[in-house]
């Protein structure tokens, strides 16, 4: 991953980012991303969308060097990954620590001194709602609370950008309603978030600027009112006309496609 | 240094208060306890039983944790993404994989270190006297245990966490009988076969040689210069094993 700025006016840019896997005994190359192109503004809420299987987990996992690309360049406008807060999908965390626990580990990793690990714990509890629950064992958790003590993990090194892969999948409305609160306040904060999800209204609700994803590519991204304009009765009828709604298993429907022959570079 | 000590230290409090590890030492303990029993109706024999049947209780439950732990825990982090939580920070594979092996170090330190001397409490009230080299004995032990958990932390960067458990278990069956290959290689074998022998036997970590269990019941006496000879291969063994591991998930991608 490059840590140089793109751009002042960016801090992500991904330029034509290619991922192929190999998968099974014959080392069968299956292409997963095939030229993303993604740039996200300083302060942006930035939603990514798509059908399953599109690519937007694996792009958020080369961002973050979860994945080295097979191709492209990325760059962060960032100090490295220090200023990088991340939440992945339907996460699961350590049943036998408490919530207070797991955060001041995540801080410890970070570098942050006894105090102030505690001082932040414990202010990013108050702000996700989990003080009362601060002692209690996270395998105690629900869904909602888990997904705040996540969002609370990945705020912990005061990131400039969070990354937040379905943060609202599986919540009941109180819960998405109060991870909506929080990703409101963070852009208010002035921080850049870019999350994936499948709820539109939500995206339609939260982000300033949208990319849609099919196949492994970008195929679309503008802003939320560039794409109201063009579909006036909502975000979801804009999203079906432009991922289009083939029967799956078509080519393009936003499985990955499996290149034969290709050679990944 | 800072990151390493806190993934121990997370990996410590996640075993210890793990309820499956509280199962598995009370019923060692009873084991323990059990000794008591089978010394009861051997005649004469009673400390000796109680040490005999005890150590090797100790060696069984501890290499079982270890197999079974370890295995679970790395694959767990990778299979339950908590690897992510790690990863998406600067924290470098290697000291995730040192990490974890301390922590489980620490576990195993009180797990094995626990039952060793409760073992070696139960012989000084009612077994007819203690002897020191019930501790020595528990802690070479300990040092065999640790191998184990290197070798599974190893096995559970490449492979599913049960077949690490098994392969675990299974080096650690055939480091007890490893220099047996090299013994009965110099029966009349041929060179190749010697040979075979030898890589053999320092592949398979000779935990026989560290095993005092026969001199803490009082049956032989031990060769100290080669136990701490033995004793510093596998040490460099674990080094080698957590080393693969550190290059394995250098490699990996999630």
């Amino acid at each position: 991953m490059s840590s140089n700025s793109p751009d002042a006016q960016h801090l992500v840019r991904l330029s034509g980012v290619t991922k192929t896997v190999h998968v099974g005994l014959r080392r069968r190359p299956v292409a997963i991303l095939r030229g993303v192109d993604l740039a996200v503004e300083h302060g942006d809420v930035f939603g990514l969308i798509g059908p399953n299987g599109a690519g937007k987990t694996t792009t958020v996992k080369v961002l973050l060097g979860l994945m080295a690309p097979s191709g492209g360049s990325v760059a962060l406008g960032l100090d490295g990954l220090g200023a990088v807060g991340y939440l992945p999908e339907n996460p699961y965390f350590y049943d036998y620590l408490s919530g207070r626990e797991f955060l001041s580990f995540c801080a410890r990793l970070f570098g942050l001194g006894a105090g102030e690990r505690k001082t932040r714990a414990d202010a990013l509890l108050r702000d996700v709602g989990l003080e009362a629950a601060a002692d209690v064992h996270l395998r105690n958790y629900s869904k909602g609370m888990l997904q705040r003590i996540g969002i609370a993990r990945a705020l912990i090194n005061d990131p400039e950008l969070v990354l937040l892969d379905e943060p609202m999948t599986g919540l009941d409305p109180i819960g998405r309603l109060e991870v909506k609160r929080i990703i409101q306040r963070l852009h208010d904060e002035g921080r850049t978030v870019l999350f994936n999800s499948h709820i539109l209204a939500d995206v339609e609700e939260l982000c300033t600027r949208i990319a849609v994803m099919k196949g492994g590519r970008i195929v679309w991204s503008g802003t939320v009112a560039e794409a109201l304009t063009d579909s006036p009765e909502g975000l979801e009828a804009f999203f079906m006309r432009v991922v289009g709604d083939e029967p799956a298993g078509a080519v393009g429907d936003g499985q990955p496609e499996i290149v034969a022959g290709e050679t990944p570079s | 240094m800072n990151q390493v000590a806190a993934i121990a230290l997370n990996t410590f409090r996640e075993t210890i208060r793990d309820r499956v590890l509280t199962v598995i030492v009370l019923f060692a303990l009873v084991m323990i306890v059990a000794g008591l029993w089978l010394g009861s109706i051997s005649l004469e024999q009673q400390g000796r039983m109680m040490k005999d049947f005890g150590l090797v209780a100790v060696t069984a439950f501890g290499v079982i944790v270890a197999a079974f732990i370890a295995a679970t825990l790395v694959r767990k982090e990778v299979e339950k993404r908590t690897v992510f939580v790690l990863f998406s920070k600067p924290v470098s594979r290697a000291a995730f994989v040192v990490g974890k092996f301390l922590g489980l170090a620490a576990t195993l330190a009180v797990v094995v270190g626990g039952m060793g001397l409760f073992l070696f409490v139960v012989t000084l009230l009612v077994g007819g006297g203690a002897s020191g080299m019930v501790l020595v004995a528990t802690a070479l032990i300990y040092l065999q245990v640790l191998t184990v958990v290197a070798v599974v932390v190893f096995f559970s960067t490449v492979t599913s966490a049960i077949l690490a458990s098994m392969l675990g278990l299974g080096v650690f069956v055939a480091g007890q009988l490893s220099h047996n290959v090299l013994s009965l290689s110099r029966v009349g074998a041929g060179a190749l076969t010697e040979a075979v022998s030898w890589v053999v036997f320092v592949v398979i970590p000779n935990f026989n040689a560290v095993d005092v269990k026969a001199a803490a019941v009082g049956e032989m006496t031990v060769d100290w210069g080669g136990v701490a000879l033995w004793a510093g291969y596998l040490v460099a063994y674990m080094v080698v094993a957590l080393a693969t591991a550190s290059f394995v998930m250098r490699r990996k991608e999630f």
